[in-house]
């Protein structure tokens, strides 16, 4: 790709980009959010095309793509950040949508190859289910067998990890491996540095919608590459400072669960009798693979479901009928875990989004009105929290790349008055700063008397930033011994259940 | 009773033809509520036709009439992105006030416009198969699998490399076949016709296509319960009920009032295509 350049409006997202990818190759392309990453790989799989430059392949034909269809049918494939699958179909139905082999449907040998896919990845899907059961984790597996399914010959990966438990990674990353190894070749959109480090080959940087560099991974170290992404000079301000500061003081319990039992999508029980305390001032880390009961948790949490028997008390009172509007009132506040479904809606505008949640209390709702003045200065605020970067507060939702719509959602949380913070992922899509912020601001509340809980798939990320951590496995809560109670490898046994 | 089960098939045949029409169309994403029209339009111009060309040339006619409706829809909707329920609305009126012009102009007096020809149990037949091609279509073929990923998600399924204007274009083509047939078959039964002869059959069977999900079998079986509640009046109306005398008004909006009831107790889980109206 040469001379890329792409414009949105008056916003240049790509300044001249070049990007040279080897064959047989994986090549990382980094930068923080709104680097112009993800739109520069969305040129490559012609989602839409450049304003400037030319896309060139190993056969040289020279061209941009118009159409996703003609990019797929060149042999690219891409996983994007947002997944394709789409949740009406079954698993199998999505893994083949566009690539079906014939005019009728094979569903018999069909079936066979994808689980001969499944296999060699070390995935495991029921084909026929429908995929709106799939977890984010599962879609990201499928999304990523769709590849295999295409025989893609060059396969963008856009934050492929950010949903998988490190054991799914380093699979992810083997099988990634193979398949460069066997002439295809692999771009890697990420902000995990170590991913970069350990399993490829070259490195791209992107700052500001402009090529900054490209070098061989072996030429370089994480913290060469984490100073190019940022930028010499804030290059110091980037490790999180707050993470050392004094922990707040414990205070009252906040939330109690007392022998919680909350049915799962099947009916079986998702959460087994699970109890558990966070008092005022404490940051909670729940760390687990994904699926172990984290997503009931949450929502039982929030009055989304119904506990089947025990009791949740929020700040001391009996919130087990409460309607979820009443506990929003009592300050409970979340960082949704999947930005698109459950946190805002892309049509909307960023004003309207930043009342989601908070539209019945005081100022935005004004004796039963939409108080529009105060919302207007409520989105500013918000959008101010994390430097959430874009073009107007009147422009949907949907115009923002993902980190910022993060951003966007973690200020509407954070700065909206919560006693008690619960947050799916929170750093789910940002950069190394934006993730420091983001918990530097949960610490902050957290002195102040709030108390948070975090739910993240990234053990070392909880080390470093919580204050005590427990692991969920299958239902359960599994609290670390106190001589261990920050041991990456005690806490990774309690994750997969191996006590 | 034997009178009343052809008659219900009688009846249901133009109602589930007009719901598969609506099926291929609502499924790949596009909201149709101008089945009416295309129907209307079908018959008029089958019946125009039937003296020129022939009971087949007369049927092949109504399903072009009702075809090049169905397209005029796909491109408003899809070229020219005009919200779907107006353009619906656009098609229906066209529909009514279209067929009022061109029988005023065209027809014959010396011809009552029959087309006796085509024996109505052909129709009834083919009414009979369609709703199961249909969900063999949707469940075992390239086509369906990408119909109703369109439906669902018209970008996602962008990014896969299917082509939603293309898909959908095919999916308005079908709805014109059906709504074609419909529209035949109904004057085929009726004789000869009269204006706005559809009667609100457009709209019944859309409430038939929502009431069984967007699926075609249940949605057949919706229509055959209103199609049945339709002959159940004509056998009863007239007959005391209870002692008491019913007005046949009261009889005439026996089939309308049971499909409101079942499509107010049976609606449940929301089964809506989730990409309906999206570009």
């Amino acid at each position: 790709m040469t001379g890329i350049t792409k414009r949105f409006g008056a916003v240049t997202a790509l300044d001249r980009v070049d990007l040279q990818v080897a064959s047989g190759t994986l090549h990382a392309v980094v930068g923080e959010n709104g680097a112009g990453k993800t739109t520069l790989m969305r040129i490559l799989y012609g989602v839409f095309g450049p304003d400037e430059g030319t896309v060139k392949l190993s056969n040289d034909q020279v061209r941009s793509f118009k159409t996703s269809r003609d990019a797929i049918a060149a042999g690219i494939g891409m996983v994007s950040q947002h997944y394709g699958i789409i949740p009406a179909l079954s698993c199998l139905q999505n893994l083949i949508l566009g690539a079906e082999g014939g005019a009728i449907l094979d569903i018999r040998s069909a079936e066979t190859r994808a689980q001969t896919l499944a296999t060699r990845m070390g995935f495991e899907f029921d084909w026929h289910q429908d995929a709106s059961t799939l977890s984010p984790a599962g879609a990201q597996k499928l999304e990523i067998l769709k590849l295999l399914w295409r025989e893609a010959k060059i396969m963008i990966l856009d934050e492929p990890t950010a949903m998988l438990s490190p054991a799914d990674s380093d699979a992810l990353f083997q099988s990634m491996r193979k398949l460069a190894s066997e002439g295809a070749t692999v771009i890697l959109v990420t902000h995990r540095l170590p991913e970069v480090m350990d399993h490829c080959s070259r490195v791209t940087v992107l700052r500001g919608g402009k090529l900054i560099e490209t070098k061989d991974v072996a030429d370089t170290d994480a913290k060469r590459l984490a100073a190019l992404i940022i930028g010499s000079s804030s290059a110091s301000a980037a490790p999180p400072s707050d993470a050392i500061a004094p922990p707040a003081e414990i205070g009252a319990p906040m939330l109690e669960l007392k022998d919680l039992v909350v049915r799962g999508v099947r009916g079986e029980d998702a959460l087994k009798q699970v109890n558990l305390n966070v008092r005022a001032g404490e940051l909670l880390g729940i760390a687990g693979v994904d699926g172990s009961g984290q997503r009931e948790l949450f929502q039982s949490i929030l009055g989304l479901v119904r506990a089947k028997e025990g009791q949740i008390l929020l700040g001391g009172q009996d919130s087990t009928k409460l309607k979820a509007i009443d506990r929003i009132r009592l300050g409970l506040r979340a960082i949704p875990e999947d930005r698109h479904e459950e946190a805002v809606i892309e049509e909307w505008s960023l004003e309207q989004n930043s009342a989601l949640g908070l539209q019945r209390l005081e100022p935005l709702s004004t004796k039963g009105l939409v108080n529009t003045s105060a919302r207007a200065d409520w989105a500013a605020k918000v959008a101010a929290k994390f430097n959430t970067k874009h073009g107007g507060l009147k422009l949907p939702m949907g115009s923002l790349s993902g980190g910022n719509q993060q951003r966007f959602v973690a200020g509407r949380a954070i700065e909206s008055q919560p006693k008690l913070i619960l947050a799916f992922q929170p750093a789910r899509g940002l950069d190394i700063r934006g993730t420091a912020d983001v918990y530097a601001a949960i610490r902050e509340r957290c002195r102040e008397g709030a108390a948070a809980i975090v739910v993240s798939f990234d053990l070392d990320e909880l080390i470093e930033n919580c204050d005590r951590i427990v692991a969920m496995n299958h239902g359960r809560i599994h609290q670390p011994s106190a001589n261990e109670s920050r041991d990456r490898d005690a806490i990774g046994r309690l994750m997969v259940g191996a006590v | 009773m034997f009178e009343l089960l052809t008659l219900t098939i009688v009846l249901s045949a133009p109602l589930i033809l007009g719901a598969m029409g609506g099926f291929t169309s609502e499924r790949s994403g596009v909201i149709n509520i101008g089945l009416e029209g295309m129907m209307l339009m079908s018959a008029c111009v089958t019946a125009l036709a039937a003296a020129k060309f022939g009971p087949v040339g007369a049927v092949g006619l109504g399903i072009a009439s009702a075809t090049v409706l169905s397209l005029l829809h796909w491109l408003a909707t899809q070229v020219y992105r005009i919200d779907h329920v107006i353009s619906g609305m656009a098609i229906n009126a066209i529909g009514a006030g279209g067929t009022n012009f061109l029988y005023g102009k065209l027809s014959d007096p010396s011809h009552n416009g029959s087309i006796s020809h085509v024996p109505v149990a052909l129709f009834s037949w083919l009414a009979f198969f369609v709703p199961v091609i249909l969900w063999a279509y949707a469940r075992w073929t390239r086509g369906g699998l990408r119909m109703l990923a369109v439906g669902s998600d018209p970008d996602k399924a962008r990014l896969m490399g299917v082509q939603p204007l293309r898909v959908r274009f095919f999916g308005l083509l079908a709805t014109g076949l059906f709504t074609g047939l419909a529209g035949s078959q109904l004057l085929a039964y009726t004789g000869n016709f009269t204006d706005n002869m559809t009667a609100g059959r457009g709209y019944i069977a859309l409430a038939a296509l929502i009431l069984g999900g967007w699926r075609p079998v249940p949605a057949f079986l919706a229509c055959l319960a209103f199609g049945f509640f339709s002959a159940l009046r004509i056998q009863l109306q007239g007959t005391a009920l209870m002692g008491a005398q019913l007005p046949s008004e009261a009889w005439a909006s026996l089939p309308y009032l049971v499909t409101i009831i079942a499509l107010a107790g049976f609606l449940g889980k929301n089964r809506t295509p989730a990409g309906l109206g999206k570009p």
